[in-house]
């Protein structure tokens, strides 16, 4: 099948940018859901030995890829240790 | 996603709830707690009570929590009232004053709608909570 592909990209050269920006934009939603699928603090893939991974962030990491109007580094654990 | 079963998973609420936010501050109770509890146990937790103590005096609402950052704040109340449980739990099986417990209970109340706290509070005392205390 890339045989034919490439074949078909040699007679009509002008296929190429489709090619580059649905590749493109397959690879940004594959490299979006697997970032939400290992590193999203929701996701708990052994109940056993890390049942809840939320708990596993320290008070001022920041999850979001983008935030408006929130400094991070000022932010304190707020509840009591027990 | 956590171990619950389908029937207790918070969210599966009656769609007509609306969180309010906490009406009254009740900054008294804390002190006549303290100051009943003997004067060795006082000396060890001073320091970590008072600061708590002064936050819990402050309160307004719920702080801004990293763990969860987006719109949905489910997992929040849900957490808080696990910690409320567990803290009171683990502090009183070390025989220490639980007046610190308290933060997570205000967080909680101001978070949670007040049907889910009743219901997971009936299942506490039924024995048939889901969540791990």
């Amino acid at each position: 099948m890339l045989s034919v592909i490439a074949k078909q990209l040699k007679s009509h050269p002008a296929l190429i940018p489709l090619f580059v920006f649905i590749g493109g934009g397959a690879a940004m939603s594959i490299a979006y859901l697997s970032r939400l699928a290992l590193r999203n603090p929701d996701v708990s893939w052994d109940r056993k030995n890390n049942p809840e991974p939320w708990n596993n962030m320290k008070p001022d990491q920041q999850y979001k890829l983008f935030t408006v109007n929130m400094d991070y580094s000022k932010l304190k654990k707020e509840g009591p240790d027990f | 996603m956590s171990g619950q079963s389908i029937s207790q998973h918070p969210l599966r609420v009656d769609t007509k709830e609306r969180i309010l936010p906490e009406p009254t501050e009740d900054t008294s109770r804390n002190l006549p707690r303290l100051a009943a509890v003997s004067l060795n146990v006082r000396l060890k937790l001073i320091k970590m009570a008072d600061t708590v103590e002064t936050k819990i005096q402050n309160y307004r609402t719920a702080p801004f929590d990293a763990r969860f950052p987006n719109t949905n704040q489910t997992r929040n109340c849900y957490q808080n009232y696990l910690d409320f449980h567990r803290c009171t739990k683990a502090l009183s099986a070390k025989d220490q004053d639980v007046a610190p417990c308290d933060w997570y209970q205000r967080v909680y109340k101001s978070l949670c709608p007040t049907s889910w706290v009743g219901r997971w509070d009936d299942q506490i005392e039924g024995g048939s909570f889901a969540g791990k205390i």
